[in-house]
């Protein structure tokens, strides 16, 4: 027992440490780990087995098609239209760019769902129109960086539905509902800091309509917004599965971009493709690799052994969710969101069970708690898109950043003290008891 | 070595291409069976086994083409702090990680996998088609990661030049993505 969880953390963290692909650090670990109990045979046939099947699966079908759907989307113009649809509702406020380009954000990330997509579309865009009107562009940077990773929460969002596999099928669509709350609770909190921010610093009010100008913005925002309408609406509603409501997105998505607003021709076809079999692929091996390693982990009942050591911490929930939060927390600065949900949510899902924490809450908790990692040095994603879309550094950026962490900090202290926040939603959708 | 340098780079390109079909026709299929049952008294039955099949094809032959193109997820934080030198004693090791999952997982527990849904006659449940089939994308992507891994091995990284020109924008954008 012990030499199998000692076989599985050095091997693993090794090989994570000289930058092993993660999928394949999964996979080589487990059948490390597997060697120690079983006859190299059946360790080797088994892993292959296990990330097949770990692929075999109608639900996952809906990530290829939000990636894909995300990539028809992800087009200037329809970045340009939600600012302008932003900036009728919160430009004449002051700081009135910062507010835009975090309602900005959380609208691409949501559609594209990619925070890193929402980043250099809205960014690209927001962060110069910001440093002309006199904002500090180390600002615009963070404000753009912290905002983009609300689109993980606010759905569609392909991340819900990798933490509905790894825990063992919890509701898409109830996930989908319990991400709106916390995901504009962040994005009420960012604005907060920013308008504070732009009263101590001076910074103008942004651009105002009148009201014949604001209309038409709104109107020609209408048919990006609609996706959001249609694919969320079809699987609250129960008329598609969410791997259905994925291929209408983007049947959708190819309609408004190829006919309507003609963002891109037939022949850019086969490279949005090729690019959402790529991204597609790289979540899929981590995703095989995975089921691998939770097989295994099971097989060993090391997910019960963990569960025991933690309860012997302490009995009380919010200290075993505390310090969850703080081992995630670490876990996010040095890790992607994909692979550390797909690999902490099968140990720490028992603990949960334990403690009577539901995994919709608990789930919120995780990818909220991963979102900050996504911004925050040595290794974040987001953070690096955004410093080399808004032409700084990261050690310039990490100081107005810190506020926005101070935001986001209290979000996730809210999401984990009160599962109401993420739970009221899809209660009151009848998708949970 | 030239041969095999341009085999490989020949055999990336057809791969690409085949992905591109397969994800259309995962997209063709897809529509089909949401059209049929919101059309069709009774929906199509093949369409989502067949779904599935192409999800396992995409991801296997993917993530291979992926690793050749410096794709994937990984933690970089301490290589790129090491000397040059140990950086590519290092980065060898990782090539040599993925040779041995390639032949062990994919080639050799596939193929066992592969052989034994023949052997059983397994069929899938709509198509009756043989798991084998649908298994083997399992052994053909792990000689894909093999073939990749040696070409590395040998020092040849495609796509260095431009890695060269935006170390971390452009590389970091693309893995991220996955976000």
């Amino acid at each position: 027992m012990d030499l199998t969880i000692a076989i599985l953390l050095v091997s693993f963290v090794v090989l994570l440490a000289i930058n092993t692909p993660i999928a394949i650090a999964i996979a080589v670990a487990t059948v490390l780990t597997m060697l120690a109990t079983m006859p190299a045979d059946a360790a080797l046939t088994t892993v292959a087995q296990r990330i097949a099947s770990g692929l075999d699966s109608f639900a996952l079908l809906a990530i290829p098609f939000f990636i894909l759907s995300g990539y028809l989307m992800g087009q200037g113009g329809i970045a340009r239209r939600l600012i302008n649809f932003a900036m009728v509702l919160v430009g004449r406020f002051s700081g009135g760019l910062a507010l835009v380009n975090v309602i900005a954000c959380a609208l691409f990330g949501s559609i594209s769902g990619s925070a890193v997509a929402a980043t250099s579309a809205i960014g690209g865009f927001m962060i110069p129109a910001m440093n002309k009107e006199g904002y500090d562009k180390n600002f615009n940077t963070a404000v753009t960086v912290t905002a983009s990773t609300t689109g993980m929460l606010i759905p569609p969002s392909n991340i819900l539905i990798i933490y509905s596999l790894a825990s063992g099928g919890v509701s898409i669509a109830a996930l989908f509902m319990a991400g709106y709350i916390p995901g504009l609770l962040v994005a009420l909190s960012l604005m907060i800091v920013c308008g504070i921010y732009a009263k101590k610093h001076n910074f103008p009010a942004g651009l105002k309509y009148s009201f014949a100008e604001g209309v038409h913005h709104l109107v020609a925002a209408i048919p990006s917004l609609l996706l959001i309408v249609i694919v969320i609406g079809g699987i609250i509603g129960g008329y598609f599965t969410p791997t259905e409501a994925g291929a209408i997105a983007v049947i959708y998505a190819l309609v408004l971009s190829l006919g309507v607003y003609r963002e891109i021709a037939l022949k850019d076809l086969p490279n949005i493709l090729l690019k959402s079999v790529q991204t597609t692929a790289i979540v899929m091996l981590l995703i095989g690799a995975s089921a691998s390693m939770s097989w295994m982990l099971s097989y060993e009942f090391i997910p019960q052994t963990f569960t025991e050591l933690v309860l012997t911490l302490s009995d009380n929930p919010i200290m075993i969710l505390i310090l969850i939060n703080i081992m995630l927390l670490v876990v996010g600065t040095f890790m992607d969101m994909t692979p550390a949900v797909l690999i902490f949510t099968p140990i720490l899902m028992p603990v949960m069970a334990a403690m009577d924490i539901s995994p919709l809450h608990f789930g919120i908790m995780m990818i909220l708690n991963l979102s900050i990692g996504l911004c925050t040095p040595p290794v974040g994603s987001v953070l690096f898109v955004g410093c080399s879309i808004g032409k700084t550094s990261i050690g310039a950026v990490v100081k107005p950043l810190l506020p926005l962490y101070a935001a986001m900090f209290i979000c996730l202290l809210l999401v984990t003290l009160f599962p109401q926040i993420s739970e009221t939603l899809p209660r009151m959708m009848g998708l949970i008891e | 070595m030239g041969t095999f340098l341009t085999f490989v780079s020949k055999l990336d390109l057809a791969l690409k291409y085949l992905l591109i079909i397969l994800m259309a026709l995962l997209l063709i299929d897809v529509s089909w069976q949401v059209l049929t049952r919101f059309l069709l008294p009774k929906p199509s039955s093949f369409t989502e086994e067949l779904a599935r099949f192409l999800l396992i094809w995409i991801g296997l032959l993917g993530a291979s083409h992926a690793y050749r193109h410096r794709m994937h997820l990984g933690v970089d934080i301490f290589v790129k702090s090491m000397s040059a030198r140990k950086a590519k004693v290092t980065t060898q090791i990782v090539q040599l990680m993925t040779l041995a999952f390639a032949i062990s997982v994919l080639i050799y527990g596939g193929s066992k996998l592969v052989l034994l849904a023949f052997h059983l006659e397994q069929r899938s449940a709509a198509m009756q088609v043989n798991m084998g089939v649908v298994y083997m994308a399992l052994p053909i992507s792990g000689v894909l990661f093999a073939f990749f891994a040696i070409e590395r091995l040998f020092g040849h990284y495609p796509g260095d030049a431009e890695q060269m020109i935006s170390h971390t924008s452009k590389s970091k954008a693309v893995k991220a993505e996955v976000q």
